[in-house]
């Protein structure tokens, strides 16, 4: 009971730190410096500590300390309630899906079986949607509890665009969902061990289609209509200043980590290295004795799992800093008109062919 | 009927329309299938995005040498770029060797300046030569045209390549006396050959 507990929480103050404490601030950085790479320029590099630069890592520091110390602003004329709370619902979904998320198989230590997943729920993926969903209230209320035109116009876009591909993307994993049988990202990720079975294989259309969705989903370019900084100076969160600010940009770059840890999980093996399976890893790590062995494949597949959805926040911001911005006609004309109706052929083809293959 | 018939008289400007054939215009630009498909566009597109950042990422670790630097962003305060003799930065009045201006006051740069950003009041030396008593060139007014320069027979005024230190806090500390404008022939040497070749000025 007692190691349990501690084997909970020690999951989450990881999964806390992980989030908020490294990829949160990191990504900040990462933004600048890989969007200077790609476009034959510097970033940022000039915020110093005793003339110490980090390569421009300082940065996040500086914003965070500029960020603390701003008012804390509200339009006159706001719904100050929602005003407040439309941050918060942003924020807490983002991070609150990564509750299901597994990082890891289970392992046997000290006679006890450590899971690495915070919540094992048998309706993993569902509840990763539902609070995915959640994040629109916080958009749609930001934009339209600022009393300005330029939030209202960035929450309506961002309602009907959301909602819109909230629809899409439950239809493209429903592929995905089919396949391996399970709503349980457990299962999903452990189905996964033989490399040609990795969803990537067995959905290469349901990948395409759902994460074109789930960057869609979360408002980033090519999809960032809602708070297109040319036509709308920052969409939903224009009124934003200091801490609230923050979180609206704190959600977004943690709903990159969600979604990179997702595609992992659903398509690309989870948190297994390709060819090597559990029973290798272990038998590989033999020498350490059993509780070692565990340890020490419990830490690569950990490392495994983090380094491919780190690969995937790097091609979600290529893929930000590569194309320009759809109008929103074509936001909405590719859901409808080309997303969806490509889901239900992935949909209509999967079943039948699990139909002829199980026969 | 008069001279001012007008059928009798053409005047040929251009091509005749009769002449012109109709163009085929792409009002609707079409896509290609294939480019209509996107996904292998937006993948061409990353393939040249992920060339400057893993070229730039490799001279980020392992520093390129010489020429073959791929970032050209300059550190301003630290670094600065080698300006052009055709930059126009801020007017300055040239300075003969003994420390008197080359200006006689004619007046010409006052007329043109299209800001009257120059003022001018004229005097006469003991050996009767012009100078201007005071020469007030105000810099909240001055727009960097070069009209003063172009204009001025004596090369007297030119474009510097100084544009630093012209941000003030008190608008009244932009009117520059003649005391702030004097710099020696020596450090606008270039740009006194570059209008002499510009303007034609080679045989004053």
């Amino acid at each position: 009971m007692l190691a349990d507990l501690i084997e909970s929480i020690a999951k989450i103050v990881f999964i806390f730190s992980v989030n908020l404490g490294f990829f949160a601030p990191v990504l900040g950085w990462v933004e600048r410096k890989q969007s200077a790479l790609m476009q034959d320029r510097i970033g940022a590099n000039r915020a110093d500590i005793a003339g110490f630069t980090a390569i421009g890592l300082f940065h996040s520091l500086a914003d965070a300390i500029k960020v603390l110390t701003k008012e804390d602003f509200v339009p006159s004329g706001a719904n100050k309630f929602f005003h407040t709370i439309a941050p918060f619902l942003s924020l807490v979904p983002a991070i609150v899906t990564f509750a299901v998320i597994p990082f890891g198989g289970h392992y046997k230590l000290f006679g006890h079986d450590v899971h690495l997943v915070i919540a094992d729920l048998d309706v993993g993926i569902l509840f990763i949607f539902a609070f995915a969903s959640l994040a629109t209230y916080g958009v749609v209320l930001g934009g339209w509890s600022s009393n300005s035109n330029w939030s209202f116009l960035g929450g309506l876009r961002a309602s009907a665009q959301m909602l819109s591909y909230e629809v899409a993307m439950g239809l493209t994993i429903i592929g995905v969902i089919m396949v391996f049988g399970s709503l349980k990202l457990t299962d999903i990720g452990a189905m996964q061990v033989n490399f040609f079975r990795w969803g990537i294989f067995l959905q290469p259309l349901g990948f395409i289609l759902f994460f074109t969705c789930a960057i869609a989903e979360n408002k980033r370019a090519p999809f960032d209509v809602p708070e297109a900084e040319s036509e709308l100076v920052a969409g939903y969160f224009t009124e934003y200043s200091g801490l609230k600010f923050v979180m609206f940009w704190m959600g977004e770059f943690l709903e990159i980590v969600t979604i990179g840890a997702i595609v992992t999980t659903l398509f690309f093996g989870a948190w297994h290295l390709p060819f090597v399976s559990d029973r290798m890893l272990l038998s590989f790590f033999q020498f350490a004795g059993p509780n070692g062995a565990n340890m020490l494949a419990m830490l690569v597949n950990i490392a495994t799992f983090f380094a491919k959805v780190v690969f995937f926040i790097w091609l979600q911001m290529a893929i930000r800093w590569t194309l320009p911005r759809f109008r929103y006609d074509q936001v909405m004309k590719l859901c409808w008109k080309m997303i969806l109706p490509l889901s239900l052929i992935n949909i209509t083809i999967t079943g039948l062919v699990l139909l002829l293959w199980k026969k | 009927m008069t001279d001012l018939d007008q059928t009798k008289y053409h005047p040929m400007v251009g091509v005749p329309i009769e002449t012109l054939k109709p163009k085929k215009v792409r009002k609707n630009i079409d896509l290609t299938l294939w480019e209509r498909l996107y996904i292998f566009e937006i993948l061409r597109g990353l393939y040249v995005t992920t060339k400057h950042f893993t070229s730039n990422m490799i001279g980020f670790v392992v520093a390129p040498k010489g020429k073959k630097r791929s970032i050209f962003t300059v550190y301003y305060p630290e670094e600065k770029v080698t300006l052009p003799p055709a930059y126009r930065g801020r007017p300055v009045l040239v300075m003969r060797e003994d420390g008197t201006e080359k200006c006689v006051a004619c007046g010409l740069c006052e007329k043109i300046c299209p800001a009257f950003a120059i003022s001018i009041v004229a005097g006469e030396r003991a050996n009767a030569d012009r100078y201007p008593i005071s020469y007030m060139l105000d810099m909240s007014r001055c727009v960097y045209c070069g009209y003063c320069e172009e204009v001025c027979p004596k090369e007297a005024i030119v474009m510097s390549s100084e544009y630093e230190g012209l941000a003030e806090r008190d608008r009244s500390n932009l009117r520059y006396p003649k005391e702030k404008l004097l710099r020696s022939e020596e450090s606008v040497k270039d740009r006194i050959e570059y209008i002499r070749r510009i303007y034609s000025k080679c045989n004053y």
